[in-house]
């Protein structure tokens, strides 16, 4: 039996629901000496700024129970050299590329988004509003993230609304009370979708020396250890939300992928596990397709919010 | 290209205490490895450990690879209890290998503890690359630590033993022992090991205007240049302020780029 695994993630055609998260799967080119890039539903970009960033010290990485902290800071090529180096080894590829940004400001955000439409660059915009490791952990008052107040959320959105018409989405962190309000916000001020979940935030220490195991003392907890957290979240937002959730936290097989569309997610990312296996993303699509062939299901469509209770 | 294979053990031996040499069979990693190289190995079957484990070549066959390692976490405990007639997931070659070129007149391998690791592979690869067998500076904290004596003899290596205690060879650090052999602009010299041992033998080095390359080591999360989870400093007067992932941009580097005031203020326990 054919399956068609096509979605349309807020105006972003896929060929298949799957594509990676941030950060996890560096410009392509690490992976692309794996596979064919343009098998996956779209290649998602490390986080992108105006100006270079050599992001935090080390050490940056530590491994924690099913997961990991990281702190890696942002570190990116800047905008120039993204579609100067990075952008042609993608589309010699064809693959389908989302372009995550991060800015100081919401006329930074607005600003890469032109540059990247304007140099058709990639064919959606995710905002990265929810990075936990660009601010000195040693000032409390810098610990806040813009997706952490849905009133900023909303002021991003639309800066960066108004600087494209290329298909938005907005990523949200999970470290807040409640995730429908940033989602909300994000839907009212003219995002196309959400991405959920960024990391949660962490911290581990060395129980000899007593100091923090990362340089930047917090991090960002991803890998199998957040999937359950991430699920839920995606189940809370997509009953509120019009626009579709691109689900992510800690998937590391088909079976992972489906709880997400059961909760309501229309497509999504694949992160950690691609360190512990370079080719997981694409077993997860096929996976997804014999997963469908087996329930007798001839789209993927009919799982997304299939939730039984 | 590097692979990604369930690879058969053929050997699993503890080479000295706490101290383990495992084998696979992979003609294919085995065709494309260099020394210097590493693979990321699977060390659990479930997702804890969840993370591959870096190990660079000790040896490369024509149909295998083999690794040496040290037990110092959970990772390398579940890699020792692995036996001959299982299979081990190993992602490689990965990372760039140390260069090897027959102008330098002299070549010495300095290795502390389980840093010599990758020096057999290297030995081998310059003896076929220069028509000589380097000297090795092979430093230990006491003489049950002393990896690979036999085999770098073997090979057709000069081996100089120095151990912390004096148990074996002269009482002495390593670089007091390069520093004893009056390396020149001619003599090329490779150093693994502890990090205050490498940058001791990068000063010896350094200050002979003596050609110096460093195998580092580092967590890793993807092994492949993506995460940017293993990067060291560069010395901004010579890279601007720039990270050098050890996974893609090493882990053999020139330590000439390495800002090693910085990685002790990052590392210093």
């Amino acid at each position: 039996m054919a399956v068609n695994l096509e979605v349309n993630v807020g105006g972003l055609r896929m060929a298949n629901p799957v594509t990676v998260a941030s950060g996890t799967f560096g410009y392509g080119q690490e992976y692309g000496r794996y596979y064919d890039l343009s098998k996956l539903g779209a290649v998602t970009v490390k986080s992108i700024s105006l100006k270079p960033r050599a992001g935090n010290k080390p050490p940056r990485l530590v491994e924690t129970p099913a997961g990991l902290l990281n702190a890696i800071g942002l570190q990116n090529v800047g905008i120039d050299a993204f579609i100067a180096d990075k952008v042609p080894y993608l589309r010699n590829c064809h693959a389908t590329i989302i372009a995550n940004i991060y800015g100081h400001s919401p006329e930074e955000y607005a600003e890469l988004a032109r540059r990247i439409q304007a140099e058709n660059a990639a064919e959606a915009i995710e905002a990265n509003l929810s990075c936990p490791n660009v601010h000195d952990a040693r000032n409390r008052k810098g610990a806040a993230l813009v997706a952490q107040d849905p009133d900023k959320v909303a002021l991003y959105t639309c800066a960066i609304r108004s600087a494209t018409t290329l298909p938005l989405f907005i990523k949200l962190t999970p470290n807040v009370a409640d995730i429908c309000e940033p989602a909300l916000a994000a839907q009212e001020s003219g995002a196309d979708a959400v991405s959920l979940i960024n990391t949660l935030m962490g911290m581990a220490i060395d129980p000899d020396t007593r100091r923090p195991r990362l340089a930047n003392i917090v991090g960002g907890l991803s890998g199998p250890a957040i999937r359950p957290v991430a699920v839920k979240m995606v189940w809370d937002a997509a009953r509120v939300l019009k626009i579709p959730v691109i689900g992510m936290g800690g998937i590391c097989d088909a079976s992972d992928a489906v709880q997400f569309f059961v909760a309501g997610a229309t497509a999504v990312a694949v992160g950690s596990v691609s360190f512990r296996n370079p080719l997981a993303a694409i077993e997860i699509v096929e996976g997804l397709a014999r997963y469908l062939e087996q329930n007798q299901m001839a789209d993927i469509r009919e799982l997304t919010g299939s939730l039984v209770l | 290209m590097p692979h990604v294979e369930e690879c058969p053990i053929v050997m699993q031996q503890e080479v000295a205490p706490g101290h383990f040499r495992i084998a696979v069979r992979s003609p294919a990693i085995a065709g494309e490895a260099q020394a210097g190289q590493f693979a990321m190995l699977q060390v659990a079957e479930g997702i804890y450990p969840f993370l591959r484990r870096p190990m660079s070549f000790e040896r490369i066959f024509s149909d295998g690879v083999a690794f040496l390692f040290k037990v110092e976490g959970e990772g390398t405990r579940l890699l020792a209890r692995r036996m001959v007639g299982q299979t081990l997931g190993v992602q490689g070659p990965l990372g760039k290998p140390f260069p090897v070129e027959a102008h330098f007149a002299r070549h010495i391998l300095v290795a502390g503890g389980i840093g010599v690791a990758p020096f057999p592979a290297l030995a081998e690869a310059l003896v076929r690359g220069c028509g000589k067998a380097p000297e090795v500076i092979l430093a230990a904290r006491t003489r049950d630590m002393l990896l690979c004596e036999a085999d770098l003899r073997q090979i057709g290596c000069t081996v100089h033993v120095a151990t912390d205690d004096g148990t074996a060879g002269v009482r002495a650090w390593a670089h007091e022992v390069l520093e004893k052999l009056a390396p020149d602009a001619h003599t090329r010299v490779y150093a693994c090991g502890p990090m205050p041992m490498m940058k001791a033998v990068s000063q010896v080095a350094m200050r002979a205007g003596v050609d110096c390359q460093v195998s580092l080591e580092a967590q890793m999360a993807c092994g492949d240049g993506a995460c940017l989870g293993c990067v060291v400093e560069s010395r901004k007067e010579l890279e601007g302020e720039k990270m050098l992932r050890v996974c893609a941009d090493g882990p053999v580097f020139d330590t000439t780029v390495i800002d090693w005031d910085a990685h002790d203020l990052a590392y210093d326990r």
